[in-house]
């Protein structure tokens, strides 16, 4: 296993858009995980963001985040397809092949399996002509779907090729949820995978994790779950994963500290994960964005 | 093998019937028009608002689009004739449309203009539309939107039995399944099983049309050829003919140039044209569908 394994999320860094995949590459990277407000939010508009990650030379890992999308009906189900179609098109025109989806929080989302599945069928269509793998991730406070197995569930009743699932060490260890659940999931059905650990030992109650998960996660090496992401990842390996891990860390002291730091901090995570995991053969990937 | 040999009767959602029309794109008109009309297919009709012409042999109708106004958000037509809709004969054409959105297909953006029907249709791969239309009695599209051309001849007879066979579609690699699935929920087609081909081109995976009328190939980049552009879109079309040496030799005898080497050589299962105004190429495949 190595280093082109992996990347950062902006999520994790201070600054403008530019500073941001700057840090990245100088820590090392060749990767980034982005988020819609990255483009949105720039101060020239979405095009000149657009740009500036194509110019980065950064391949795109994924592009986050489409909320509380599944399970509604009527007009909110309506207002969500208008903004998926937005953040599918935002997904294709910055080069990312990976749209990341959290399952919904919403009260006003049914939890009704066929439901679930037949919008996540309808959203993976969507995406079919843009070139887009949606991955469907279980957010351990989501409504309805809160762990994997119950994601892998939808997804696999779905059957789309292009629909699968992102996985989250972060919520596996909150929900405590066994990982041996992943034998039931094939591999190549994993579109993407976050890393992040936390400080404390547990979080019981949706509030806290909530919190811990918006405020609180460290790089894997730096709390005190690593042995589990470390086994995590052995697993996926083992399994025959060749995609792309990202380090999803929310974290409000790395949001105020200086991105060479921060960069620093995962550059390091990296290396305590390999050095936990031993070298794998260089995976097929995608090209650079650069390259296209 | 015969046509009809295959497994249980598919499902025909929308009363698939056929391709009702294939649409170019191009700011040649002129120079493709004549490309066409060595092929057998004879201007029959000009659109009322729009530099669109309508060609015709036997059932086969062809569109040529080189109104400069593209739609909104679409590539407006280049030199290089391309293809840029299929038109569905459907048994409700408003149906299939609700049908196909509800699923999760891109609705078009529609065309407003005095005079003209509106054609419901859906985005396709790449830059492309699928139409959706349906004939009642002997009332047609062409019939509101075109004007006849003075003095032609409005059924002019098909060479040597042309007719619709397929539609060659390039994807990008690893995208067959995504394509499949396009094609399998939006409109019913399945996949023919492997090894089963038609022509002298027997690659990708062929995809029959619930009316088993016509048929969809979709092809891959082939293997070890990362650095050659390879996009999305439409191909070429391919035309059945129940004898094709006779069909080479009368399309030959009116100028059309065939490619006669290894391994695209005229058979009598298929042959391949040489390309026209420096991307069109015609295939005929061996096929008694027309006689159907």
């Amino acid at each position: 296993m190595n280093l082109e394994a992996f990347g950062m999320d902006t999520i994790t860094l201070a600054g403008s858009l530019e500073v941001k995949l700057a840090a990245v590459r100088d820590a090392g990277f060749s990767q980034v995980m982005l988020s819609a407000r990255d483009l949105t939010s720039h101060e020239r508009g979405v095009a000149a963001a657009i740009d500036v990650v194509r110019q980065s030379g950064l391949r795109v890992t994924g592009f986050q985040v489409l909320r509380d999308f599944e399970g509604l009906s009527g007009h909110l189900h309506a207002y969500k397809i208008d903004v998926a179609r937005a953040m599918l098109r935002m997904c294709a025109d910055v080069g990312s092949e990976v749209l990341l989806v959290c399952s919904s929080t919403s009260v006003h989302a049914t939890g009704e399996r066929d439901k679930l599945v037949s919008d996540l069928a309808k959203l993976a269509m969507l995406a079919v002509p843009l070139r887009i793998r949606v991955a469907y991730e279980a957010l351990s406070w989501g409504r309805h779907v809160n762990e994997f197995p119950q994601a892998w569930d939808i997804v696999e009743r779905a059957d789309r090729s292009n629909l699968g699932l992102a996985l989250d060490s972060y919520h596996i260890l909150a929900t405590k949820t066994a990982q041996d659940e992943l034998e039931y999931v094939f591999a190549d059905r994993i579109f993407l995978v976050q890393l992040a650990d936390f400080m404390w030992q547990e979080v019981r109650s949706p509030e806290d994790r909530i919190n811990t998960a918006r405020h609180f996660r460290v790089f894997p090496g730096e709390g005190v779950h690593g042995e589990d992401v470390a086994a995590l990842v052995r697993r996926l390996e083992a399994m025959g994963y060749r995609g792309d891990y990202s380090f999803e860390v929310f974290n409000d002291d790395y949001a105020q500290l200086p991105v060479g730091f921060v960069g620093a901090r995962a550059r390091k995570a990296a290396s305590w994960l390999t050095s936990h995991l031993g070298r794998r053969a260089l995976p097929w990937r995608r090209g650079n964005v650069a390259d296209r | 093998m015969t046509i009809n040999e295959h497994h249980p009767e598919p499902t025909n959602p929308l009363a698939l019937s056929g391709i009702e029309f294939v649409e170019y794109a191009t700011t040649q008109p002129q120079a493709f028009g004549a490309v066409l009309q060595t092929m057998g297919f004879m201007p029959v009709a000009r659109h009322r608002s729009r530099e669109v012409m309508l060609y015709r042999q036997g059932a086969m109708n062809v569109i040529v689009n080189a109104h400069p106004e593209a739609l909104p958000g679409m590539h407006p037509p280049g030199a290089v004739p391309a293809l840029s809709a299929i038109a569905l004969r459907v048994g409700d054409a408003g149906f299939a449309f609700s049908h196909a959105v509800e699923l999760g297909a891109w609705e078009m953006p529609t065309r407003v203009s005095a005079m003209e029907l509106n054609i419901p249709g859906i985005h396709g791969v790449g830059d492309s539309l699928v139409y959706f239309v349906d004939r009642h009695g002997d009332f047609s599209i062409y019939d509101v939107d075109f004007v006849p051309l003075p003095g032609a001849n409005q059924a002019p007879p098909a060479i040597a039995g042309l007719h619709y066979f397929g539609v060659v579609q390039t994807i990008g690699g690893d995208r067959s399944a995504d394509w499949v699935d396009f094609y399998r929920h939006l409109f019913g087609f399945s996949v023919l099983p492997g090894g089963q081909y038609f022509g002298i081109l027997p690659k990708g995976t062929l995809l029959e049309s619930p009316c088993r009328n016509f048929y969809l190939q979709l092809i891959e980049p082939p293997e070890g050829s990362e650095d050659i552009e390879w996009d999305e879109r439409l191909l070429r079309i391919g035309l059945g003919a129940p004898d094709v040496p006779a069909a080479v030799r009368a399309l030959r005898e009116r100028g059309v140039v065939f490619i006669d080497r290894d391994p695209v050589q005229p058979t009598e299962r298929g042959a391949l044209t040489q390309i026209y105004l420096g991307g069109v190429t015609f295939e005929l495949v061996a096929s008694h569908l027309g006689g159907r």
